[in-house]
């Protein structure tokens, strides 16, 4: 193989290019509740393969296993049945290489340091030095420039979140997991940021998983939007949205995106018709 | 204004109960081992009195610094070796609840003939000290992991730096709820430790003075340690206070 591997258009990154960025087969996780009960079953068979470059929405109703699926990527979550790769190995190898970004439905972030410490994070975790230009234009990205020096606790739960994000992206990874990251926002300030993640997303390309509640967020932000089932989860529909990008409001207003929109709040009004 | 409110009642309710020490004192209406506060006070404040006090305070506080300094050294590094070394954890605070229910007056013969007399008072010190400390961090470093711990993970932390950035920050507000409680039993350890044949101390003081039925004397000891051990566990409690507000 040569070095120029292209996939989907898209100039892959890294060494791995003969691998999906992410893989999922047969997978089945069981969360032991006692030792007298049955395990709970929260994932039940989950096959799903994510290439390089490619933006991935989960969608799904609350407690189908969304955030399991994304803590099985980021190898905190062990399957237990089936197999997940990231790169073509084991999550551990990834995260060894501080090539993996997360951010978590709740912020997670250090209460004691301020925003621009948080964000300076994972360079410092990485044992790298922290290129201050950077983090100031990572702050700039997620609209924060102005709250450098505040505490989280001094913040809003959507800056908090906001600063996650940007936590997130410091290190430039190459698989950015994102749980219900614009949760807590208004809806203006959502879909601001929603412009403003798929206008950077389109520059860089970083493959993406984003679990979200929001359909007409998926249809936008994604390559290709997942539906699954509620529990135990499983994929139920798999929808790719192929309009270029950027996509900006004129691909919001469109008819076809509300098209799209409308059969998948459809879908998850009554999943069980689109089962396998 | 409520704040004001509350403060003059303090001082009210405090004043009563003054009132009353003296009331009980001046009357004789315990016996005459209960001297008015007024002759103990001005005990302290007069001319034997107060270099005898002083003397014996400040030989007292240096036991106990020593001591608290020793024991927060020692329960720190034990729950962190605790933290470092997760299958030591177990016997560890086993053996620090072990330790806390032998009673330390009953250690003082032991110490005695090993330590010395002048070492036993800080080494009790240490030892009360020591134990708060270690029961403190050892609960703040076995909290239940949180997404934090998730996202070091992720980012490919190592232990040393997961240990610097997020465990030891996270155990600071543990830490001087620790210190505030070690603070006074270092002082009630030493104290406890002058009994057996220290040279100088505050609890020489006591036990000279009940042997020569020197009443007020033993009072105004007994106030003096107190007030210090108050001073110390007040002044902790502040800093703890600042150190929530910083730390989460
Ligand atoms: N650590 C755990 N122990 C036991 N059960 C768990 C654990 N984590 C998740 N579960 C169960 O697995 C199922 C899926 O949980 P998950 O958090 O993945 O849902 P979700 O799709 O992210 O929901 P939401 O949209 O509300 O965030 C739930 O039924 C939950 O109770
Ligand atoms: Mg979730």
């Amino acid at each position: 193989m040569s070095g120029a591997v292209v996939d989907n258009g898209r100039p892959s990154r890294g060494t791995d290019a003969g691998h999906a960025a992410v893989e999922l087969r047969g997978v089945v996780k069981e969360f032991p509740l006692s030792r007298r009960r049955e395990p709970l079953r929260a994932l039940d068979g989950v096959d799903l393969t994510i290439a390089h470059g490619e933006f991935v929405a989960l969608l799904g109703p609350s407690g189908c296993g969304k955030s399991t699926v994304l803590r099985m990527i980021a190898g905190l979550e062990a399957p237990t049945a089936g197999s997940v790769e990231v790169a073509g190995g084991a999550p551990a190898a990834l995260i060894e290489r501080h090539r993996l970004g997360v951010a978590f439905q709740d912020a997670a972030l250090l209460p004691w340091a301020t925003a621009w410490d948080n964000v300076a994070l994972p360079f410092r975790l990485a044992g790298r030095p922290v290129p201050e230009e950077r983090v100031r234009a990572l702050l700039e990205t997620v609209g924060l420039e102005g709250f450098a020096r505040a505490r989280p606790k001094q913040l809003s739960g959507g800056m908090r979140q906001r600063i996650s994000i940007a936590r997130a992206m410091a290190l430039e990874p190459d698989v950015l997991l994102l749980d219900e990251p614009f949760g807590a926002l208004d809806a203006v300030t959502r879909r601001r940021l929603n412009l403003e993640l798929g206008a950077v997303w389109a520059r860089l390309r970083t493959t993406t998983v984003l679990v979200t509640h929001d359909v007409a967020e998926a249809v936008q932000l994604a390559d290709r939007v997942v539906v699954m089932t509620g529990r135990p989860g499983a994929l139920a529909h798999v929808e790719p949205v192929s309009a270029p990008r950027p996509r900006g409001e004129d691909f919001t207003r469109g008819h076809a995106f509300h098209e799209v929109v409308d059969r998948l709040v459809a879908l998850l009004d009554d999943p069980s018709d689109g089962r396998r | 204004m409520t704040g004001a409110r509350r403060f003059g009642t303090g001082v009210l309710g405090v004043g009563v109960l003054l009132g009353v020490l003296e009331l009980v004192g001046r009357t004789g209406a315990a016996g005459d081992t209960w001297p008015p506060l007024s002759s103990v006070l001005s005990y302290g404040a007069g001319e034997p009195g107060r270099v005898i006090l002083a003397r014996a305070t400040r030989a007292t506080v240096a036991e106990a610094a020593t001591g608290l300094l020793a024991g927060v050294l020692a329960g720190v590094a034990a729950a962190g070796l605790g933290l470092v070394v997760p299958w030591l954890r177990a016997g560890m605070s086993q053996l620090a609840v072990l330790l806390s229910t032998v009673p330390l007056i009953a250690l003082g013969p032991v110490l005695v003939t090993t330590v010395g007399n002048e070492r036993t008072p800080p080494v009790i010190a240490a030892l009360g000290a020591g134990f708060a400390v270690f029961v403190a961090m050892s609960s703040a470093f076995s909290a239940p992991r949180t997404s934090l711990d998730d996202v070091f993970e992720v980012l490919g932390a190592s232990r040393a730096s997961t240990l610097a950035r997020l465990r030891a920050p996270a155990a600071v507000p543990a830490f001087f709820d620790g210190l505030a409680l070690a603070a006074p039993a270092a002082l009630l350890g030493a104290v406890v430790g002058e009994w057996f044949g220290a040279p100088r101390g505050i609890g020489v003081l006591l036990v000279s003075s009940m042997q020569n039925f020197a009443v007020v004397q033993l009072w105004a000891a007994a106030l003096c340690v107190s007030l210090v051990s108050l001073a110390a566990y007040g002044t902790l409690t502040g800093v703890r206070r600042a150190s929530v507000r910083r730390f989460t």
